[in-house]
């Protein structure tokens, strides 16, 4: 009652100011017809490059086998006092280090294409150069569509189901950066890369699918000989010696017709890749590690928008990972979390919050750090997004007891402010998103 | 008498092409729909658990013309059901014989709104097309289920006659509004205002899917002051402030209409759908 309160007191302020403006825009127009000014043309019609029926064979033979080609650009300008600790691949890089950076970055583009392969599979093919670094095959795979007993298999390369945010692309984000979770535990990259899917749809009542999957992710020592500790790279295996194994369930419950839960439970087994330390070679590689993780995103939206096109949308995810002994390193324990509020108050209008904290517990490869960061998104259109973002990271919370987080030099300035104003379009035929 | 259990699930993407299929379906089949009667079917939120209803369908029936482009493909591909998927029989694209309107003639590009390249896909409502869907609903049904075929023969014909008595009552208020000057909110009247032969002079949205500003309002006032359209309708699903404050301004009546089957809990079909919509029609006519 508070949420439909709220917006459709948001909702009525926008009304009187339309109405202002439209008296405002009345008054004009009738000044300029009183001192003989041509009054405006009239209205013209809604769509254009529109006649009456055409004949059905023609548009049929307009069609062609092509798959649905789109572009969406995502072009960044911000400001930030230091470079993040945990960049993900496609942040805005601004390529600064300890100093302040100042500047523009095209963060992504990606180009995707899709359509039906034949009977048996669809396919999708989602290219991208992040910060203009390199052409990548963000994702490239093909998915069943006719197997029996509610089966589906994914293969190709593609993102992990692990959690909410590795799944999305860039442009799919409520922010202009990925959390800190993301970066840290599953890599720069996201978890993703070659490998094969099966998941299973149970007969159920309610929506429960389980996901199993196994890629082929390499996972790269991060170095610690820098202006700025790395965290692990990415999260992995020894592509040659044994694949990365994940399993998901994800599950939705609807509660009324505006009410949205969907949640997840997730796990991934890998291996550290280790640190590269300055003086030559690593420490910490092939500890055998695992990540258990949780997601719940829930939703309010009515389904009916003449009262209000407000809606409000809670995200939370948490990611426990455990580090076993090796390599001269102690059995460890870390994780990290984040929960975010988006809320549509206006039709084109969102404003978003986020909170982040990793290193809870804080462990020999990962100091705590929080991030905490706020956006005000405006939808042009379907196609169009204009976004403001801001954020303050603070690292090295954890280093004041100097009992963890040892293997890390502290990062310098420790508060880290940062300001980005984003650009997305989104150009051609681009398949719906799921949930 | 014996109750029968249904043969085929069948699911539709809105309410009225679920009540078509059980207009010709009858007791063989039973049906659920995908989105609200209540709910702008272009923007449906692509839930998980609408993958269920999915995944337990038959025979999927939808509007086509890409109206559910942004939400049914994900739901089709997740409900891991061969049967409805896209070139299966199992898959029924309604438009497939519906006499298009407003297919571009020019290139389309983006600028020109949130536009339906393939054509105005908001076709339901003129008896006209009704028939059509029901047709091509009667042959899917045979073809997954041809012990039925008696029974959808039968209840399609039965369809037709009461679609043709209902034309005929009709009549009279078609009459009515023949030649009459209208304005809309979306420039998704086209085949209403075809059949009952309403002239449309201008919308609300400057372009499709996309909000008015002042100006573009203080022209269509004009336009309709001008063109004496004394009309305005709207779909019950957009909020009705600017609507509302247009119609204040050029002197017009502003009617909110039903668009779908259970729209308004009295909405329980086609017929009682077309009614609604004229009744409120002939009354401010």
């Amino acid at each position: 009652m508070i949420l439909l309160a709220l917006c459709l007191l948001a909702q009525s302020q926008a009304d009187q100011e339309l109405q202002k403006q439209l008296e405002k825009a009345i008054q004009a127009d009738q000044q300029q017809t009183q001192q003989g000014q041509p009054a405006n043309p009239p209205a013209p019609p809604a769509v254009t490059g529109s006649t009456g029926t055409v004949p059905q064979t023609l548009m049929r033979g307009a069609q062609s086998l092509n798959p649905d080609i789109s572009a969406i650009l995502d072009a960044t300008m911000g400001w930030q006092r230091r470079a993040p600790q945990f960049l993900n691949g496609d942040d805005p890089n601004l390529h600064g280090d300890t100093a302040h950076a100042l500047g523009f970055t095209a963060q992504e583009v990606e180009v995707a294409a899709s359509a039906v392969v034949d009977p048996y599979f669809k396919g999708e093919v989602y290219l991208t150069i992040a910060n203009l670094s390199g052409l990548e095959v963000e994702e490239a795979f093909a998915t069943s569509t006719s197997l029996p007993w509610n089966l589906q298999v994914k293969a190709g390369s593609f993102r992990s189901a692990f959690g909410r945010q590795n799944g999305q692309h860039l442009h799919v984000q409520d922010f202009t950066r990925r959390p800190l979770i993301n970066a840290a535990f599953l890599g720069d990259d996201g978890l993703r890369g070659p490998g094969a899917q099966v998941s299973w749809l149970a007969p159920l009542p309610f929506f429960l699918t389980f996901y199993a999957e196994a890629l082929s992710v390499s996972n790269a020592p991060a170095s610690i000989d820098g202006p700025l500790p790395e965290p692990v790279k990415s999260f992995g295996a020894n592509v040659a010696q044994r694949p990365t194994l994940t399993a998901e369930a994800k599950f939705f419950l609807p509660f009324g017709e505006e009410w949205s839960l969907y949640g997840g439970l997730n796990f991934a087994s890998g291996e550290s890749p280790g640190l590269s330390v300055a003086s030559g070679g690593t420490m910490g590689a092939g500890r055998q590690t695992q990540l258990f993780g949780a997601d719940v995103y829930v939703k309010w939206k009515p389904a009916n928008v003449a009262q209000t096109y407000g809606s409000v949308a809670f995200q939370a995810e948490v990611v426990v990972r455990h580090l076993a002994a090796g390599d001269g390193l102690a059995d460890d324990w870390d994780g990290g979390a984040y929960g975010q509020a988006v809320v549509q108050f206006a039709r084109r209008w969102f404003v978003g919050a986020r909170g982040d904290l990793i290193g809870l517990p804080a462990s020999s490869v990962t100091a705590r750090t929080a991030r905490g960061a706020v956006d005000l998104t405006f939808q042009g259109s379907e196609f169009m997004r204009i976004r403001a973002y801001a954020e303050l990271e603070k690292g090295n919370i954890s280093f004041a007891d100097q009992s963890v987080g040892m293997l890390l030099p502290a990062v310098q300035p420790s508060w880290a402010p940062a300001l980005f104003f984003q650009l997305e379009i989104s150009i051609g035929a681009h398949g719906a998103h799921p949930f | 008498m014996i109750a029968l259990i249904a043969v085929l699930h069948v699911v539709s993407s809105i309410q009225t092409l679920g009540s078509l299929a059980k207009e010709v379906g009858g007791d063989r089949i039973e049906v659920e729909s995908l989105a609200k009667g209540y709910q702008d079917p272009h923007f449906v939120e692509a839930k998980p658990n609408l993958m269920l209803v999915l995944n337990r369908a038959d025979l999927l029936v939808y509007v086509g013309l890409e109206l559910e482009i942004g939400w049914l493909p994900p739901l089709v591909l997740g409900s891991r059901n061969p049967k409805i998927q896209v070139g299966e029989p199992g898959n029924l694209d309604c438009s497939q014989q519906i006499p298009v309107l407003d297919v571009p003639t020019v290139r389309v590009t983006r600028a020109m709104g949130d536009i339906h390249p393939l054509g105005n896909p908001h076709y339901w409502l003129p008896p006209q097309n009704a028939r059509i869907i029901a047709r091509e609903i009667e042959e899917r049904l045979v073809l997954l289920d041809p012990d039925g075929r008696a029974a959808y023969q039968k209840n399609l014909a039965a369809f037709e006659a009461r679609v043709a008595r209902k034309e005929k009552e009709w009549g009279g208020i078609a009459a009515k509004l023949r030649g009459m000057k209208i304005a809309t909110y979306h420039k998704s009247w086209t085949y209403l205002s075809q059949w009952l032969g309403m002239e449309e002079i201008g919308y609300v949205e400057p372009k499709p899917g996309i909000p008015p500003d002042p100006q573009h309002l203080v022209r269509l006032i004009a336009a309709m002051k001008e063109e004496g359209a004394h009309l305005l309708l709207m779909e019950n699903f957009y909020n009705k402030s600017v609507a509302s404050l247009v119609a204040e301004k050029a002197g017009a009546k502003l009617l909110v209409l039903p668009t779908d089957v259970r729209a308004e809990p009295s909405i329980t079909d086609w017929v009682t759908l077309v009614e609604a919509v004229l009744k409120q029609l002939a009354a401010a006519a």
